[in-house]
């Protein structure tokens, strides 16, 4: 059996050689802010972004991620895949232990995947499904054997999707109420040391990481400050050194970003990929409409919005799929703002002027401003709109009730269209009561069948010939109106050096940070 | 006290209990009435979740059950002053307010002192001037804030003070990422009270100014006022003997009957100056529909109501002993 | 008709009256001779006031009309102030009234419910229930009558608590008069002048509710109002202070003219007052 060597044994994080150019200096804290405050560090068991931010220091998985998207090595020092693409070996690092120092093993491994997160992880349940077994041959060893090949396997492992969690810990408890979830225990650079609800989180060095010279930080506070201006100031002030993207009004970002000490980088998004569209019931009203559809597309000022509204951070949207992630396809056609298209096409359709109801997405200003122009936008291309203003609760039921016309979102793309595009579009994932499925109702055959194959075609070529036909359809059918690939500056005090240095940003950053002094 | 004013607190106290029984009620099924869960709300911020995931987390938070069930269970703890867990934070919902609750009480105690002295202090000059500039200044004044929308005068304040002047700190209630202890503490968390508490103060001020006002110039003109001057009195005394004590009861009824409700008010300027209490706690609760927490916010906030008007008759009563309790 | 004479006789309230009549003309007329929509981005995003004679007052952070904000929003504050206000007296008056008329246990029951309402925080239960609701004009007005009306009820009360046993009540009575007509006929229009005075201020303070549940996200978001208008400014208030300055003094102005004709109305109204005030 001929063997893909993937990986090979590095002492040190991999990536990171250009920042290395200077020699990182020890010690410092780094204050943080974390925006909302996150219900629990139990990054197996929450998905929330903050969650992750957090919890992405002291869990870890197997693999980190560059930029580009390529896996290396972490707590799996090399993996092989078969020549039939359905058998996976890893082969972990020795010598790593847990903060409570009992070894990391393959039984974590297997615990953790097949036991833990196959229960509570809903968005790698899914995945897991093409996974038939995993098993345990050694200490250091771990075997997934998969029913078919699945393109998308190797991009599984970063902490957020897949975190290795201790099984002598949780092994036979009721997961969700363990005690460790107040306390939890990884294998990370940084240790949990205290948290203060409503105020801060305080993480510690990891005297015994496993890689040798890291972490550089002592200590790493995550603030709560609720109010998004005082998070700003205390930038400015310097209580904070590093303002995650998303965690300031875009208003106040191009203040920010101009003081002296701030340095800004929009990297270490690009496992995410935040995709924002408008929802578009395909099921009833003038949105079942294709025409319709397409002229919203033809309708909306998106240089302007993003102009306005993101301070030109981002891209506007293609398609469904982000310019970032695998088999994006170039050469789509682009709907550029057109008003009189537009017209004309509701003039083809016989649009009588049936009012479409806008929903906001309460997730703050930008949002909130967002709609306004895209109301504006659509009355004056002879839209009947109405604004529906609701909270996140609603927003989320109204969504997973199919009860509305239009509304906005954003979606992360895990990298893969397998991950994180086509449960958008796919019909078989029309499901009540989730508005993170397919819940505009699209309804191709023909696309269905080219996701499915793409998901589990090898090699990748053949999977990029499949998402390329699937794209030029969705761009037709217009399911839902693409707005931008969203871009969320990382806004940070110039002192801290070597920030962003994977795919998912500051969700794993501060093992590898240091103070400059 | 005599027996008979100890009984009628008692029965004032179970009066209480009763009506903020059935808030508790009321509450309950009001909030229900509002779209979506907080299991929604936890998995919407998930960003990915499942049928499997909000079931998971339904059956955790117990909202599984009959409505009826939670109903009889919620109010069953309450009888035993357990207000239940908050759904994110996992905390006892109890805890989490009484950890807020000092950074309201600072506020709003602040403020009530504030504008109690100031407005009382300005009523008695206007009404002691009379029909001069300095009564008109004040009334002026007092109109003004009386109609100046409290949270736009934050912003305001916080504008000129903070950011033109730099003197203050615009938000929070401690300098966040410093240990400060002792006397450094103090007036750390002094020197971020002073915006919030004047501008929640401020409307309050206006109030008791005119009613001070009002009050002083009506009591001036009562027979007894008139015949303490006909005996040859010193005005000044006449002003502070007679009127001012007499004058003063109906603005302490006002402000007693007021205080309880400046918790809840506190909202606006909570938010505007990130302040820590549980006018905060309520709004973020109320979009979490964190159903125990929200009840328990209310249900504090409501006994706070209820314990401030049985104080404000009880001291009335003690200025004023014409007046009988049992009224 | 000596209320409207001594009413036209007081400048302050003359003062209030007049400027509140330019907001009702304003309100009214205001949107079909000022041309443009208040959504509509007509030009660059945070013009500052006075450097463009098209758009006098400015533009806000998406580019919007600050001046056509500002005349629209003045429909949504007094439509939302008399709207709640009337519906709180329809629901105060026949509640204090009954427990006023009636006393004993009509009276205690009554009073309890009104009790409940003045126990919750106004404030609060008005956010919760525009919240609940979903803010629209319909929830924010129908919530600022529901956290206003238990002062209606208890003055109402309090006043048929004292009428009730004047003689010309009991001579009603005596005459065979249904409780009803009493209560309609007799005693109502014998306590409306202090109704008329709370009235007035309901009014104001409907309007200070109203733009403080817009600025907190809880406004109609059909509607463009004066609280929104500055919530919406909040985040850039450093870059653009006259944003939120401008609608704030609308409001203030707003409520001030209420007040001041409400207090002309008291002494206009109140006879016994009116006479100290020449002393």
């Amino acid at each position: 059996m001929k063997k893909i060597i993937m990986g090979a044994v590095i002492a040190c994080l991999p990536f990171t050689s250009s920042a290395y150019a200077e020699d990182p200096q020890e010690g410092g804290t780094i204050n943080v802010v974390v925006q909302p405050e996150p219900p629990s560090l139990m990054i197996g068991m929450y998905s929330n972004a903050t969650t992750q931010q957090v919890g992405g220091n002291i869990f870890e998985g197997l693999m980190r991620y560059d930029k580009d998207l390529n896996p290396h090595p972490l707590l799996a020092t090399a993996w092989e895949n078969s020549e039939d693409g359905k058998t996976w070996t890893f082969h972990l690092k020795e010598g790593v232990v847990w903060h409570d120092g009992k070894p990391f093993t393959s039984a974590d491994v297997v615990f953790s995947i097949d036991k833990l997160l196959r229960e509570t992880n809903a968005r790698l349940r899914g995945s897991l499904a093409f996974v038939d077994s995993i098993t345990a041959p050694d200490d250091y060893t771990v075997v997934f054997q998969l029913n078919q090949p699945f393109g998308p396997f190797i991009r599984l492992f970063e902490v957020g999707t897949t975190p290795m969690l201790p099984k002598h810990i949780y092994a036979g408890t009721d997961y969700k109420l363990n005690p460790a979830n107040h306390h939890p225990i990884g294998t990370g650079p940084f240790v949990f040391k205290e948290w203060k609800k409503g105020s801060f989180i305080h993480l510690a060095k990891n005297e015994n990481y496993h890689v040798k010279g890291l972490p550089h930080i002592d200590e790493l506070y995550w603030h709560v400050i609720p109010d998004a201006a005082s998070r700003s100031v205390a930038f400015e002030t310097g209580k904070i050194d590093v303002l995650p993207g998303g965690s300031v009004e875009n208003f106040d970002v191009p203040r920010l970003t101009e003081l002296d000490n701030a340095c800004v980088t929009t990297d270490g998004w690009e496992f995410f990929s935040p995709h924002a569209w408008l929802w578009l019931n395909n099921r009833q009203g003038p949105t079942s409409d294709k025409r319709f559809r397409q002229a919203v597309m033809y309708s909306m000022d998106r240089e302007f919005a993003k102009s306005v509204l993101w301070n030109d951070y981002g891209k506007i949207a293609k398609g469904p799929v982000g310019s970032k992630t695998k088999f994006y396809d170039d050469s789509l056609p682009n709907y550029e703002y057109n008003p009189e298209k537009a017209k004309a096409l509701l003039a083809e359709m016989g649009y009588d002027g049936t009012p479409v109801r806008l929903m906001a997405m309460p997730y703050g200003e930008t949002w909130q401003r967002w709609t306004e122009v895209i109301k504006q936008n659509l009355e004056e291309v002879g839209i009947k709109t109405q604004i529906v203003s609701t909270d996140v609760a609603g927003w989320n039921q109204k969504i997973g009730d199919w009860d509305y016309d239009i509304s906005f979102t954003y979606l992360y793309q895990y990298g893969d269209p397998a991950l994180g595009v086509s449960r958008t579009y796919l019909s078989n994932n029309i499901a009540k009561g989730s508005p993170w499925n397919n819940a505009e109702g699209y309804v191709n055959k023909q696309v269905d069948q080219w996701f499915n194959e793409a998901a589990v075609a090898f090699p990748d070529a053949k999977r990029a010939e499949l998402y390329s036909k699937a794209q030029h359809q969705i761009v037709e059918d217009v399911p839902v109106a693409w707005l931008m690939e969203l871009e969320f500056p990382t806004i940070y005090n110039c002192k801290v050096q070597n920030l962003v240095d994977s795919a998912i940003g500051v969700n794993d950053a501060f093992g590898t940070a240091w103070i400059k002094q | 006290m005599s027996v008979q004013t100890l009984l009628y607190i008692g029965g004032r106290l179970v009066k209480g209990a009763a009506v903020l029984l059935v808030i508790a009620i009321f509450n309950f099924f009001l909030i229900r009435m509002a779209p979506g869960d907080p299991a929604q709300v936890l998995a919407g911020e998930a960003g990915a979740t499942d049928a499997i995931f909000l079931q998971q987390l339904r059956e955790q938070f117990g909202l599984d059950q009959p409505l009826y069930y939670q109903l009889w269970i919620y109010v069953s703890n309450l009888m035993q002053f357990d207000m239940g867990i908050t759904y994110r934070q996992q905390m006892p919902v109890f805890d989490l307010i009484m950890d807020r609750m000092p950074a309201t009480l600072l506020l709003t105690g602040a403020a009530f002192l504030l504008s109690l002295l100031l407005g009382i202090l300005a009523g008695v000059v206007a009404a002691a001037k009379h029909r001069k500039w300095a009564d008109s200044a004040i009334t002026v004044a007092a109109l003004i804030f009386y109609a100046t929308p409290l949270f736009w005068l934050a912003m305001m304040a916080a504008l000129f003070f903070s950011v033109y002047l730099e003197w203050l700190p615009s938000f929070g209630m401690q300098t966040v990422g410093q240990d400060l202890t002792g006397w450094q503490k103090v007036t750390d968390i002094a020197l971020h009270l002073i915006l919030p508490a004047s501008t929640l103060g401020l409307f309050f001020t206006a109030v008791y100014a005119r009613m001070m006002r009002t009050s002083m110039i009506e009591t001036s003109r009562l027979d007894f006022v008139k015949t303490a001057k006909a005996k040859g009195m010193k005005p000044s005394r006449v002003t502070t003997h007679h009127i001012l004590r007499n004058a003063l009861l109906p603005v302490v009824t006002l402000a007693g009957l007021q205080a309880g409700q400046l918790i809840g008010g506190a909202v606006l300027t909570e938010t505007v100056f990130a302040w820590p209490g549980i006018g905060r706690l309520m709004f973020e609760a109320l979009f979490q529909r964190d159903y125990n927490l929200l009840l328990g916010v209310f249900f504090v906030s409501s006994a706070m109501v209820v314990i401030f008007n049985l104080i404000t008759d009880v001291i009335y009563c003690v200025v004023d002993p014409r007046i009988e309790l049992s009224k | 008709m000596n209320v409207i004479k001594s009413l036209t006789q007081n400048k302050v309230a003359m003062v209030g009256f007049g400027i509140l009549f330019m907001f009702v003309v304003i309100a009214l007329f205001g949107p079909y001779l000022y041309d443009g929509s208040p959504w509509r981005m007509v030009q660059r995003p945070f013009l500052p006031p006075f450097q463009n004679s098209n758009y006098i007052l400015g533009t806000d952070t998406l580019g919007r009309d600050v001046l056509a904000g500002l005349i629209y929003g003045a429909r949504i504050s007094l439509l939302v102030g008399l709207v709640s206000t009337t519906i709180a007296l329809l629901i105060g008056i026949p509640l204090g009234a009954y427990a006023g008329y009636y006393g004993g246990w009509v009276d205690e029951v009554l009073m309890r419910f009104t009790e409940i309402f003045q126990t919750v925080p106004s404030f609060a239960l008005a956010v919760v229930l525009v919240a609940i609701f979903e803010p629209s004009v319909y929830s924010i007005t129908g919530a600022i009558a529901i956290v206003s009306w238990p002062p209606v009820a208890r003055l109402v009360r309090g006043e048929f608590l004292s009428l009730r046993s004047q003689e010309y009540v009991l001579a009603a009575k005596l005459n065979g008069q249904t409780n009803r007509n009493i209560i309609m006929r007799e005693i109502l229009p014998n306590s409306l002048s202090p109704i008329i005075v709370l009235a007035s201020l309901m009014v104001a303070s409907a309007i200070l509710l109203e733009s403080s549940l817009s600025f907190l996200g809880l406004g109609d978001p059909e509607i463009m109002s004066w609280g929104y208008m500055i919530g919406a400014a909040k985040t850039v208030i450093r870059q653009a202070w006259w944003l939120s300055f401008i609608p704030g003094i609308a409001i203030a102005i707003t409520v001030l003219s209420l007040n001041l004709l409400g207090e002309g109305l008291n002494e206009a109204l109140n006879p016994k007052l009116s006479g100290k005030r020449e002393s």
